[in-house]
């Protein structure tokens, strides 16, 4: 590929822009590893195994903050895949010229909107709406079922977290189907018209033809619920408690660092036991997102001819 | 039979636009209420609202958000230019040399770090700043461990560059090979073809690209949560002292029980809405791609 010398110059003269990213990202993991360490050999896996916060004695336990951080993220792309489905099918196909333009630009300004603002709006609109509309009547008729067992009483829960979340990751996993389902070449289109399917099949066929970006997208909102803070501190109600029930408030890992890491330099693992939940939630994050995205472009070079 | 195909057609439709409507009401309903909320308190704080300090918990007064405001504004200031050379460089690299291992490489670190959770980056560097502090004498006096838009602007620089090295490289991609080809058989050099060439074809996707990674400086909230420092008490006058931040100021206030902060809260979110809402149209309007084939 490098031919000449000048080219050689050149290369190197951009490679430390390319090493300053690669070092950033080994000292991230290098300091986390290193600040996890203190507290892993001294409770070893027992962290993973109790639910407790109690800096004064130094009993430690992360296992219900890491429970719910996949619970919420469960919940988040359970509802984002809900709505982004659908909102794929229409701008791809039901909507043309001006309005297409409109609404996938709704859509992108969705996506980039500071996730402070939709923090605001969960804890101050969507938590009591679903407290109200959906929580409630869940519980007063399926008491039965244990995720809907406790009775809601502010409304700040796993449950409100997950759907908040959910709502702000829409406009993200959108993109990533439409990007998807608008490559997929006409020739498929053309054959599904040709063989004289109704729309409905044809989108049946071109969403099953692209079902492993689907997949991908899937992953890809997971791990990025996994490490958002600012929406879940607001909506999650901050509990360290471990219940099969939706309806109590409870804590993510990000939500667990966000109000417990200003004061944790008091106690002697506090700090580190932070760390350890942190690294486990940033390493899954990272291999969700690879094994997304290769899935993805394999899925590119064999679906586009 | 036919009858039923076409029935299910439409049904099909009828379902597929009501969700695709429900999914977009939030963002609605959220517009309308940020609004409503927001210019409730800057009605009644007026103009003070962007030069008063915030009220105190109990105070009858809505005060302002000044600190906050010039804090964003100074750990913008700091943090967008590296971000932009590191990001712009980084593409021009990938872009230059597709084939290399590199480039894939620095793909996958751009992946990975992007989905790290921008609060492990905050306790990253609020504890990579006390070990400097503790190790290096006298270097306290440029980096206090408590906070200051210097070490927030880090933050900030690791959580934004992923972003800003994504929207580059997607740009610089798109520019056909033909350009180039054309600007070799003059013998220009490559850097006259980067400079001249590439970055003038696609110049207004380049000022897209510096737009959009400052409207995610500006509402980052987790990055700056052990490393800002939240200064509210004054305003800030110098990057190595603690700064309070926008989004910052929200985060707290909206978890406080107090319902002056509340209102304060809401009149910062509608600041903060009318800011990225301005830098989103005038991607949207006033920055008009230009068509390549």
């Amino acid at each position: 590929m490098i031919k000449s010398k000048r080219d050689k110059l050149f290369f190197l003269s951009l490679t430390p822009f390319a090493i300053s990213l690669l070092s950033i990202l080994l000292l991230l993991v290098y300091v986390l590893f290193l600040k996890s360490i203190e507290s892993l050999s001294a409770y070893g896996l027992t962290l993973f195994t109790k639910t407790i916060w109690d800096p004064e004695n130094g009993v430690y336990g992360i296992l219900g903050p890491i429970l719910g951080t996949i619970v919420t993220s469960l919940i988040s792309i359970t509802t984002s895949l809900v709505f982004s489905i659908p909102l794929t099918i229409t701008i791809a196909e039901y909507l043309k010229g001006y309005l297409k333009k409109i609404v996938s630009s709704i859509v992108e300004f969705m996506g980039g909107l500071p996730t402070i603002v939709y923090a605001v709006w969960a804890s101050r609109y969507l938590v009591p709406l679903l407290k109200s509309y959906v929580m409630d009547p869940l519980h007063a008729s399926l008491p039965f079922i244990p995720l809907f067992s406790c009775r809601p009483i502010t409304g700040y829960s796993t449950f409100a977290a997950g759907i908040a979340l959910g709502i702000s990751t829409v406009p993200y996993v959108t993109s990533i189907v439409l990007e998807a389902y608008e490559n997929i070449p006409v020739i498929y289109r053309e054959a599904c018209y040709g063989v004289g399917s109704t729309k409905y099949e044809a989108i049946k066929i071109l969403l099953s033809l692209s079902r492993p970006a689907i997949v991908a997208a899937v992953i890809l909102g997971f791990a990025r619920s996994l490490g958002e803070t600012t929406i879940v501190v607001v909506t999650i109600g901050n509990s360290m408690t471990l219940t099969p029930c939706l309806f109590a408030p409870s804590y993510t890992v990000s939500a667990l660092v966000a109000s417990q890491f200003a004061n944790a330099f008091l106690y002697r693992y506090a700090e580190s036991v932070l760390y350890v939940s942190i690294l486990i939630t940033t390493l899954f994050s990272i291999l969700l997102s690879l094994y997304a995205s290769k899935l993805i472009i394999e899925w590119r070079s064999r679906i586009v001819v | 039979m036919y009858n039923w195909r076409r029935i299910r057609d439409n049904l099909f439709k009828i379902i597929v636009l009501s969700l695709a409507v429900l999914a977009l009401t939030p963002l609605f309903h959220l517009i309308v209420v940020v609004f409503i909320n927001g210019l409730s308190t800057l009605l009644e704080a007026g103009w003070n609202f962007f030069v008063d300090l915030p009220p105190t918990p109990l105070s009858q007064r809505l005060g302002g958000v000044a600190p906050s405001l010039i804090g964003t504004f100074l750990l913008t200031l700091t943090s967008l230019p590296v971000t932009i050379a590191l990001g712009l460089f980084t593409a021009i690299l990938v872009t230059e040399f597709p084939k290399s291992r590199v480039s894939l490489v620095v793909d996958t670190i751009a992946k990975s770090l992007a989905s790290v959770p921008t609060i492990a980056v905050s306790m990253v560097v609020f504890s990579l700043a006390i070990t400097i502090v503790n190790s290096v004498p006298g270097i306290r006096v440029y980096l206090s461990p408590a906070g200051s838009a210097l070490l927030g602007s880090f933050a900030l620089i690791i959580v934004a560059l992923p972003f800003s090295y994504t929207y580059f490289s997607t740009f610089l991609r798109s520019v056909p090979f033909t350009y180039k080809e054309a600007a070799y058989s003059l013998g220009m050099s490559r850097w006259a073809v980067i400079m001249r060439v590439v970055i003038q074809v696609v110049k207004k996707s380049m000022l897209v690209a510096v737009l959009m990674t400052m409207a995610r400086i500006m509402g980052e909230t987790a990055a700056l949560l052990f490393t800002a420092g939240r200064y509210r008490s004054g305003v800030p006058t110098s990057i190595l002292g603690p700064v309070d931040a926008i989004p910052l100021l929200i985060f707290d206030y909206i978890l406080s029980p107090f319902e002056v902060w509340h209102r304060a809260a809401w009149g910062a979110t509608l600041i903060l809405l009318l800011f990225y809402m301005l830098i989103f149209f005038i991607v949207k309007i006033g920055v008009k791609e230009v068509k390549l084939t």
